[in-house]
C-alpha cells in the first residue's frame, strides 16, 4: 500500500438552498440581484480526509448525517459550496443499483447504456458482454426486457456492469444489501478482490462488513467529521453513540 | 480539435479575441464529441424503445407521415382553398409545401414540448450516476432529427412522383439544416434549465406552440403575409428556416442571402446562449430536481 493520496477531500462544505415555494427557485435564477430567496441549509461542514491508493475506507454515520451527499460531491454529481475535492483515477459509483435502467429494453441493451455512462466505449462493453452476462448469472433473462425482472435480478445486472468498468476507485453507497445471500457473497468476494489493487470508499450501516473490509473508518456526525481511525478504534465508540440515542 | 494551443500562439489581442469567440462555439461541440459513445447509446435506446412492443415497429414512423401527407392533399384539394401564392403550382405542390413546413415545425415543437421535462425524466441518471446532463439536448435533438429524416424521405419520394425529379439545390440543404440543428440544441438547453426550476415552462409550451404553429408560415407562405406585417414574421426563426428549405427543396432557387445570414447568426447566438445558460445553472438544478 503506497501513501499516495488518490482521493483528496479538503474542507468540503455543502449548503443546500432551501426554497419555501417552488417558484422561488426561478425567482432566484432570474432576479438573484434582489435575492436571496432561499434559506441555507448546511449538510456538510469542513469535511477533510484523504484516501491513499489501495486503501479501503468506510463512512459511517446516522441517517441524514450527509454521507450520501458527500459521495455525490466526490463523484461530481453535485458541487460543493466550498472546499476542494480531487480524485486521481477512474471512478465507478454504485450509488443506486440499476437507477438508469429502462424497463422496456433487455438486460443486454441496458448493459450497453450502463457501460456508456461509466465511460466505456461501445466496443469495450460488447467485448465484455459475455463476462457481464456470466457475472450477473440471470440466465436467459439477460435477453428479456427488464420489466420481466425481479428487483434482485436488476440489481445483479447493475452490479455486474459496474464490476466491469475497469475503475481505479469504487464508490459504494449501501447498495449491496439487495439480492440473495449467494449474490451478496459474490459481491463481497468481488469487492475484496478489488480491494487488493483498487481503492474503495464505501458507505454502510453494516458494521461487521466494514470491520472486515476497511482499513479506516470516517465517522460523520451532523455533517462534520467526528472521528477518523481504524475500525477497532471507531466501532466501539460508534456503537455506544448509536445505542444511547437509538 | 483543441484551440488552447493556438490561443497561446495567437499574437495580437485581436486574434486572441477572435479565437476566444470561436472557442465559445467549439466548446459545446467538443464536449459532445467527448461523450459521443454515451450520446450514441442513449439515442439507440430512445429509438429502439419507441416502437418496442408494436408489431409493425418502424413502419409506424413511415406510416404516420404518409397518412398526414395524403390527408392534407385531400383536404386542401377539396374542402379548403389553396392560398394565392400556391395557386399556380396546383394542389399537389401545395401539399408538398405544407408537408415541408410541418416537418420543420414538428422538429421544433417536439424539442420545445420535451425539453422542459427532460431533466425530470432522467432524474435517476443525473442523481445516481455520473451523467453529463448536457448530452440530453443532443439525444433529444438527434432523435427528433431521425424521425424528421424519415418524414423527409417520404416527402422526397412523393415529390419525385409528383414533379418527376428533384432540383439540384437540394444538395445545399445541409447548409440550412446544420444551423437549424444548432438552433434546436440551444433552445433545448435553455428550456431544459428553465423547466427544471418550474413546471410552468411545460404548460407555457403546451399553450403557445399551437399558436406559434399558425403564426409560422406553414399553411401559407411569406408572400401571403401583408407587406406591413412581413417584418414581424421575419423575426420568427422557424418560419425563415421553413422558407429557406422550401426554396431549396421545392422551388429550386437560392434563399434570400440576407435572411439566410441573419437567421444563421441568430441561431448561433441561441446555441451559445442556451449552452452557457445550461452550464451556468447545472450545479444548481441537480439539487432541485
Amino acid at each position: 500500500m503506497s501513501s499516495e493520496p488518490i482521493i483528496i477531500c479538503d474542507g468540503v462544505g455543502k449548503a443546500f438552498q432551501l426554497y419555501m415555494h417552488r417558484n422561488d427557485q426561478l425567482k432566484q435564477t432570474l432576479f438573484w440581484r434582489w435575492g436571496p430567496f432561499y434559506k441555507e441549509h448546511w449538510v456538510l461542514r469542513d469535511v477533510t480526509f484523504n484516501v491513499s491508493k489501495g486503501e479501503c475506507v468506510g463512512i459511517v454515520g446516522r441517517n441524514g448525517a450527509g454521507k450520501t451527499t458527500l459521495l455525490q460531491i466526490l463523484c461530481g454529481i453535485t458541487t460543493q459550496t466550498h472546499g476542494i475535492t480531487k480524485l486521481n483515477g477512474r471512478i465507478a459509483p454504485i450509488l443506486a443499483l440499476g437507477a438508469g435502467f429502462d424497463i422496456e429494453l433487455s438486460g443486454q441493451e441496458n448493459a450497453l447504456i450502463g457501460g456508456a455512462i461509466l465511460g466505456l466505449k461501445r466496443k469495450e462493453v460488447l467485448k465484455r458482454m459475455p463476462s457481464i452476462e456470466a457475472f450477473a448469472d440471470i440466465g436467459d433473462f439477460f435477453y428479456q426486457p427488464l420489466k420481466m425482472y425481479s428487483s434482485g435480478m436488476a440489481a445483479r445486472l447493475a452490479f455486474s456492469v459496474c464490476a466491469h468498468a475497469d475503475a481505479d476507485i469504487l464508490i459504494v453507497d449501501e447498495a449491496l444489501s439487495v439480492g440473495d445471500a449467494e449474490f451478496g457473497a459474490k459481491c463481497d468476494a468481488y469487492i475484496k478482490d478489488f480491494a487488493k489493487h483498487g481503492t474503495i470508499l464505501v458507505v454502510s450501516h453494516d458494521l461487521t462488513t466494514l470491520e472486515a473490509l476497511c482499513d479506516r473508518l470516517v465517522w460523520i456526525e451532523n455533517g462534520s467529521v467526528k472521528a477518523i481511525g481504524t475500525p477497532q478504534q471507531i466501532i466501539p465508540d460508534y456503537k455506544i453513540a448509536m445505542g444511547r440515542e437509538g | 480539435m483543441s484551440l488552447d494551443i493556438s490561443l497561446d500562439r495567437a499574437a495580437s489581442p485581436r486574434q486572441r479575441t477572435g479565437l476566444l469567440f470561436l472557442q465559445a462555439f467549439v466548446a459545446p461541440l467538443e464536449r459532445a464529441w467527448h461523450y459521443r459513445d454515451l450520446i450514441r447509446a442513449v439515442v439507440r435506446r430512445e429509438l429502439s424503445a419507441r416502437f418496442k412492443g408494436s408489431i409493425l415497429g418502424w413502419l409506424w414512423a413511415v406510416f404516420g407521415p404518409l397518412v398526414m401527407l395524403t390527408f392534407y392533399t385531400i383536404i386542401f384539394s377539396n374542402a379548403v382553398g389553396v392560398p394565392k401564392s400556391a395557386a399556380s403550382g396546383g394542389v399537389k405542390t401545395y401539399a408538398l409545401s405544407i408537408f415541408a413546413g410541418l416537418i420543420v415545425f414538428n422538429l421544433f415543437s417536439e424539442i420545445a414540448y420535451r425539453s422542459p421535462g427532460l431533466l425530470q425524466e432522467h432524474v435517476n441518471f443525473i442523481k445516481k450516476s455520473i451523467f453529463p446532463s448536457e448530452t440530453l439536448a443532443w439525444t433529444a435533438t438527434i432523435r427528433a432529427l431521425v424521425y424528421a429524416g424519415i418524414s423527409f424521405a417520404v416527402l422526397l419520394l412523393f415529390q419525385i412522383v409528383v414533379t418527376g425529379g428533384l432540383p439540384w439545390s437540394i444538395l445545399l440543404l445541409p447548409l440550412v439544416v446544420i444551423p437549424f440543428t444548432l438552433f434546436l440544441l440551444g433552445a433545448s438547453w435553455f428550456l431544459m434549465a428553465l423547466g427544471s426550476f418550474t413546471r410552468d415552462v411545460s404548460f407555457l409550451m403546451t399553450s403557445i406552440i399551437p399558436v406559434m404553429m399558425f403564426a409560422t408560415p406553414i399553411f401559407y407562405s411569406f408572400t401571403d403575409v401583408p407587406e406591413k406585417a412581413r417584418i414581424y414574421f421575419r423575426l420568427n426563426v422557424i418560419g425563415n428556416y421553413i422558407e429557406m428549405i422550401r426554396d431549396l427543396l421545392l422551388h429550386g432557387q437560392l434563399p434570400d442571402l440576407t435572411v439566410y445570414a441573419g437567421t444563421v447568426l441568430v441561431s448561433l447566438l441561441i446555441f451559445r446562449f442556451g449552452y452557457r445558460f445550461f452550464m451556468r445553472y447545472k450545479s444548481i438544478f441537480v439539487d432541485v430536481i
